[in-house]
């Protein structure tokens, strides 16, 4: 077990931008660390390179205290699980499993018991003289995972590896590699796109944007505390509403105005975001989790922080109704890119996502006052990105 | 899945589909059947007419108390019954009745006696012979020699022209054409020669494929794709081009009328290393990226984990590289002298076996036979991992 660290670590591609761009991360001892980011954010580049798959353009990365720029990758003592599982389809699973430890002359006889033990902790024994293709998918996973535990390594690499399963397998999949490796105490690394599995599996979670490191932190921060627009967006499901406003600050009273909507921001939130106060006269992003609005009599709030919206759709999900609206306004971008991949640039308006309590009934094309719990809501700069704090 | 289609009309046209193919399969079957069946005959057997597919050996007995040790059985148009020919060597003359009336008769040659009276005719000595008991006046036409036959029940002796009778004859191949040919037509030797050359170009050119191949595939170097290239272009340049200028590379290298010129040229495959090339391609790269990250090195990966998964394309590059190396000619005929017959291959042999002066048509077709078996072996045994799973099924 080693710790990992990636100083100033770049990866260029002949005659492309960064892939990486001089990322700085430690992953301590023992540490489940998850890199998650929409597609060609560079997070499994990062992940190739520790492997020795890449080669490093710039910067230096160690695992423990050794430099391992330079180190083929079957020498830096590490395995790593595959989105595609790459099992070798002409061995047996006991082969697949085995095939590190025949490659480091292992003892026979002691290879033997390593590769029981560790069909036996992933549930593989009556599986171990098949092939690949007699397995199925969730198999073929554990074969793969059998073959980086095996050999007890010093990092676990995992690349997507819960992708290719059905939704129901991923769930179960997902609790057994925590425990697995909350057990094992073995540093992992593990590439993802789907923030759930960012959310719930990582000690914590490395945000990459374009290869730039965004923020990492453990799941919980990410989400309540995102170090810029493009986390706050990212990460949570559905995710943030993001309003561009106007920001007028009278006598310590913050109010924002959007669209036809006019609303007076709570104490707290100047308190979380003091930065508010100096934007008098300027545009702000404000940014509201779904989870921060409620049906007006729900709540107890004042009539100047309540919104009223006519919904587009609502989605009763049982606990609670996911209400779709639209504000007038251009929608946010950062850097030119959409925040929401799935929202029309070239639509006039923003479309807010309200999630409210399951017990109301809300039809399409009803007019409904949404209260805003502004205390707990997000206000970014619209230039940089940066929260306003 | 198909889905089976039902009615008159669909099982008109399978049956029509089936007795088409049928009709084909039949049509390319038949000349291998003739080899064969051809290989397998006497040599007396391959003209008789009708012709028959079968071989057919002459029928003979064996009998110590009668003398009888595998004497023929004949047929006589005339008489009835089974007949053994017990002694082909017996003189017999041709008499024809004077007056020209009768007709000829066959006997003894010394059976006539020589009538008294010196009577000339056409100036032949006339003899009287016995005709069913009658003495008739008749001359000698032609001496020849005929064969003493006997019954097979045993009984009375006769003499009669050998040409007269037809053999009997029965199932009876002959397999002894092989041994004959691969010992008295050096054929055993050119078998050996080119098993040798076969087997040292296909394992030769496996090897080289194999490295070149992976190689061109999954190596980063300098130039790649431009020697690639170059060596695609090696395969668009027809053998006959290439013949003088090798011949005189074989000359300075003193390899003419040696075994090694047919082998080295060879060993180095351009079509070999492109069909490997090609499969390592499509073989998914995280296999191999798991295999490094298992400690593999690039050689345990390619024997260990490229050459297993690359066996179809081994296959075929092994089958395609044997029936080129066993069937090659027209190179063995340039650079093996033809004098030497310890230098001989298959090819060679057969087109001196088959020349303008034979006459064992038997032996032709027994070699024909032996040099056609092995490739067929080849291809039969091969044909199984054409048809094998492609590497990809270990994922997903």
């Amino acid at each position: 077990m080693s710790a990992v660290s990636f100083s100033g670590v770049s990866k260029r591609y002949k005659d492309g931008p960064k892939a990486v761009d001089s990322l700085d991360l430690t992953i301590n001892d023992g540490e489940f660390m998850v890199f998650v980011g929409p597609s060609g954010c560079g997070k499994s580049t990062a992940l190739r390179m520790l492997a020795g798959l890449e080669e490093i353009t710039e910067g230096e990365l160690r695992i423990g205290d050794q430099v391992v720029n330079d180190l083929p990758p079957g020498d830096r003592d590490i395995a790593m699980v595959f989105q595609n599982y790459a099992l070798y389809p002409h061995m047996t699973v006991r082969e697949n499993i085995g095939f590190a430890l025949e490659v480091a002359k292992v003892d026979k006889k002691q290879a033997k018991k390593m590769i029981e033990d560790a069909a036996e902790l992933l549930g593989l024994t009556e599986y171990l003289e098949r092939l690949p293709k007699a397995l199925s998918g969730g198999q073929r996973q554990r074969v793969a995972m059998g073959r980086a535990i095996v050999r007890s390594p010093q990092v676990f690499l995992m690349d997507e590896p819960l992708s290719n399963l059905d939704a129901k397998l991923r769930v179960q999949m997902r609790s057994d590699i925590i425990q697995l490796q909350a057990r094992l105490g073995t540093t992992m690394v593990y590439v993802t796109h789907d923030q759930v599995e960012a959310m719930t599996m990582g000690h914590r979670v490395a945000v990459l944007r374009a290869g730039v490191l965004q923020q990492v932190a453990p799941p919980q921060k990410l989400y309540l505390e995102p170090a810029n627009l493009f986390v706050a967006a990212f990460i949570g499901s559905p995710s943030m509403n993001l309003v561009a406003s106007d920001l007028t600050v009278d006598n310590g009273v913050v109010t924002l105005a959007f669209a036809e909507h006019r609303v007076r921001l709570a104490a707290g939130a100047v308190e979380r975001y003091p930065g508010l106060l100096e934007r008098n006269g300027s545009e702000v992003i404000f940014g509201m989790r779904p989870e921060h609005f409620a049906l007006a009599g729900d709540i107890d709030v004042d009539d100047d922080q309540i919104i009223e919206v006519q919904v587009d759709l609502a989605e009763a999900m049982g606990a609670e109704v996911h209400v779709h609206a639209t504000l007038d306004v251009p929608p946010v971008s950062i850097d030119g890119e959409m925040i929401d991949p799935d929202a029309d640039s070239q639509a006039d308006g923003t479309r807010v996502i309200a999630r409210i309590d399951g017990i109301h009934v809300v039809a399409m094309g009803q007019r409904i006052r949404l209260a805003l719990k502004t205390h707990l809501a997000h206000f970014f700069d619209p230039t940089d990105g940066r929260p306003l704090r | 899945m198909s889905v089976r289609r039902k009615g008159p009309r669909a099982t008109f046209v399978r049956v029509g589909t089936y007795a088409l193919l049928i009709a084909v399969a039949a049509l390319v079957v038949f000349p291998f059947i003739v080899a064969v069946s051809t290989s397998m005959k006497r040599n007396s057997d391959i003209f008789t007419y009708p012709p028959s597919l079968v071989p057919r050996a002459e029928v003979t007995v064996s009998d110590a108390e009668r003398a009888l040790d595998g004497n023929t059985v004949y047929d006589f148009a005339e008489r009835d019954g089974s007949w053994v020919l017990v002694d082909d060597d017996i003189p017999l003359a041709v008499f024809a009745p004077v007056g020209g009336q009768a007709d000829d008769v066959t006997l003894a040659a010394d059976a006539g006696e020589r009538t008294g009276d010196i009577m000339v005719v056409d100036g032949e000595d006339v003899f009287l012979i016995d005709v069913d008991g009658e003495a008739v006046e008749a001359t000698r036409v032609r001496l020849t020699v005929g064969g003493l036959f006997e019954p097979i029940d045993g009984g009375d002796q006769i003499v009669e022209l050998v040409s007269a009778a037809t053999p009997q004859r029965e199932f009876g191949p002959r397999f002894e054409n092989f041994p004959q040919v691969v010992n008295e037509k050096n054929l055993g030797r050119s078998l050996t020669n080119t098993l040798l050359v076969t087997i040292a170009v296909v394992i030769g050119q496996i090897v080289t494929s194999i490295l070149g191949g992976y190689a061109f595939a999954r190596i980063d170097f300098k130039g790649r794709d431009k020697i690639f290239m170059l060596y695609l272009g090696s395969v668009m340049i027809p053998f006959v081009v290439l013949i003088i200028p090798l011949f005189q590379l074989m000359l300075q290298l003193d390899w003419t009328d040696n075994l090694v010129a047919l082998i080295i040229p060879f060993v180095f495959s351009a079509y070999g290393t492109f069909l490997m090339r090609q499969f390592f391609l499509g073989i998914p790269s995280e296999i191999e990226e798991a295999a490094l990250l298992d400690g593999a090195s690039r050689w345990k990966i390619l024997w260990r984990v490229m050459v297993p998964l690359a066996r179809p394309a081994i296959a075929a590059l092994a089958t395609f590289g044997f029936l080129y190396a066993w069937n090659s000619f027209f190179w063995p005929l340039v650079i093996i002298n033809s004098g030497n017959p310890d230098n001989g291959l298959l090819t060679l042999t057969l087109a001196t076996l088959g020349g303008r002066s034979s006459t064992d048509t038997n032996l032709v077709f027994a070699g024909a036979v032996i040099a056609m078996t092995p490739p067929i072996l080849v291809f039969l045994f091969a044909q199984r991992y054409f048809v094998e799973n492609s590497a990809t099924s270990g994922l997903k």
